[in-house]
């Protein structure tokens, strides 16, 4: 569903971000995306949407350019890293129904697919609420929730479960391995990726370091620590691991 | 204003294009008045009082949002007095210029005209609002504008806070911010809000964003929603062209 051909991108400093990445990811796949600060991350999600002038991204066989950027970002669904730049209506309501309408569904056709939406993640509550007097844990859900009312065929989330207390992390996990769309995970939760993501990704300097099953990578100790990572906290065993 | 126009009052369940309507005529006959008109222009005060008691909007609240603008919208009629010293009225000891009269009359028009606005904006959500400005035809390019306008403005109000929030934590007992500190902040400032507004941006852009928004319809006009414009603005009009305070004034003391 998604292919990468050497893809290299470079903000101004000239630094690489992205150096010559190749991988495909398949229609249906849960994929985490691991590395330490800076590896390219956000960069990556941020290319395949658009929104960085990149070469040799195809989604769905359409190549990323300007030409076809409304139907990939109608296909691909964004949740970004910080909820407060996500939200941009008064109300949580407003902001689930704005995707829906601007892709042509009526506002009584976006209304029941909002309602849905706040269903399936236990947001009725905040329907009417508005965006700046919620707490960081309701406004990352309703973040989500705005990008699932889409109806997107893939997700593309940069660290959804942060800000979220235990219950809403375990029910965005749910949530995540209850949907049958493609799934590409950014994040530095690793037992996160690992109860969502059969597949990881481990970036490092703009390049892909490991793809490969998410037990075998991140069960990797030396792999992991050599990239400033960790064992996910599940598989640590007692006492203090890591390099930092 | 969010809180404000969450309000369940009649003003508010009506409909946008009617306050609309209202509001900008009213502003138009206040402005009409003459210079040293001061009493026919009083009557005008009816219009906010009404606004005020039916829609629940307590004026202590209007007055102190405005309190910096109310003082700039004060300060144009100032130097009057000293152009205009035509006496106009004699109150025992006290004259009264044109230039007096002319200098209240400019307050009060500027005082009237803010407070309708006000409660236009107090008692209608902005995206209704936009809605009235389509309807009456204004270029969706102006109404797209004042609408990201209303919401950049808070974005950059709440970087403005948090920034002044971190200064003062590790400016313990300094009051404000020191001069010396001024340049970088409104900097950084532009820098944080540019960010975040350009990631808002990208963000409205991945949900379908092609430069118009897709205003809530809303109801259509009903018997109310007609009546409200055409009383008030038949009100103005008496108001306009007869002198009613004088009339008023005049049965008072017919009475006496």
């Amino acid at each position: 569903m998604i292919r990468l051909e050497h893809v290299s991108f470079e903000y101004e400093s000239g630094c690489p971000v992205l150096d010559d990445l190749s991988f495909e990811i398949q229609e249906g796949e849960a994929v985490g995306l691991v590395g330490a600060n800076g590896a390219g991350k956000s960069t990556l999600l941020r290319a395949m949407l658009g929104l960085l002038p990149c070469a040799g991204i195809t989604v769905d066989d359409l190549p990323v350019v300007r030409e076809n950027l409304s139907r990939i970002r109608k296909k691909l669904g964004y949740v970004l890293q910080n909820s407060d730049n996500q939200m941009f209506m008064p109300t949580v309501f407003e902001d689930i129904i704005f995707g829906p309408v601007n892709y042509g569904l009526s506002r009584q056709e976006a209304a029941q697919k909002a309602g849905e939406v706040m269903e399936q993640l236990g947001i009725q509550h905040l329907k009417d609420r508005y965006n700046h007097k919620i707490s960081g844990g309701e406004k990352r859900m309703a973040a989500i929730g705005a990008v699932l009312s889409m109806d997107p065929e893939a997700l593309l989330l940069d660290e959804p479960c942060s800000a979220l207390d235990p219950c809403n992390r375990r029910r965005v996990i749910d949530l995540l391995n209850s949907l049958p769309v493609t799934k590409l995970v950014a994040s530095h939760d690793l037992d996160m990726i690992l109860d969502t993501c059969s597949r990881v990704i481990l970036l490092s300097e703009g390049k892909v370091k490991a793809d490969g099953p998410a037990y075998e990578i991140l069960g990797s100790r030396k792999l992991m620590e050599d990239n400033h990572l960790e064992l996910p906290l599940g598989w640590q065993s007692r006492g203090r691991t890591g390099n930092c | 204003m969010d809180d404000l126009t969450a309000i369940d009052s009649p003003v508010h369940r009506l409909h946008p294009l009617s306050k609309l309507v209202t509001t900008t005529i009213y502003i138009m006959v206040v402005v009409s008045f003459h210079k040293y008109d001061l009493s026919g222009l009083a009557a005008m005060i009816l219009h906010p009082a009404v606004l005020f008691a039916l829609g629940s909007i307590p004026p202590g609240i209007c007055f102190y949002r405005m309190r910096y603008v109310m003082p700039l919208v004060c300060a144009v009629g100032l130097l009057n007095p000293f152009f205009d010293r035509t006496p106009m009225l004699v109150l025992g000891p006290l004259t009264l210029t044109g230039g007096i009269i002319s200098m209240v009359t400019l307050m009060l028009k500027g005082i009237l005209c803010l407070t309708a606005s006000f409660l236009l904006a107090a008692t209608t959500p902005v995206d209704s609002l936009c809605y009235a400005l389509l309807q009456i035809h204004m270029p969706r390019m102006i109404v797209t504008l004042f609408l990201l306008t209303f919401r950049y403005v808070f974005v950059m109000l709440e970087e403005a806070a948090v920034m002044t929030e971190a200064y003062q934590l590790r400016a313990p007992g300094q009051k404000g911010i020191h001069y010396t500190a001024w340049g970088s902040f409104l900097g950084q400032l532009l820098l944080r809000s540019m960010d975040r507004a350009g990631e808002l941006y990208e963000s409205m852009l991945l949900r379908g964003f092609d430069g118009s928004f897709r205003y809530a319809s809303g109801k259509k006009p009903g018997i109310r929603d007609i009546l409200f414009p055409v009383l008030m603005i038949t009100m103005f009009l008496v108001f306009r062209f007869n002198r009613v305070a004088d009339l008023l004034g005049a049965l008072v003391l017919r009475g006496v």
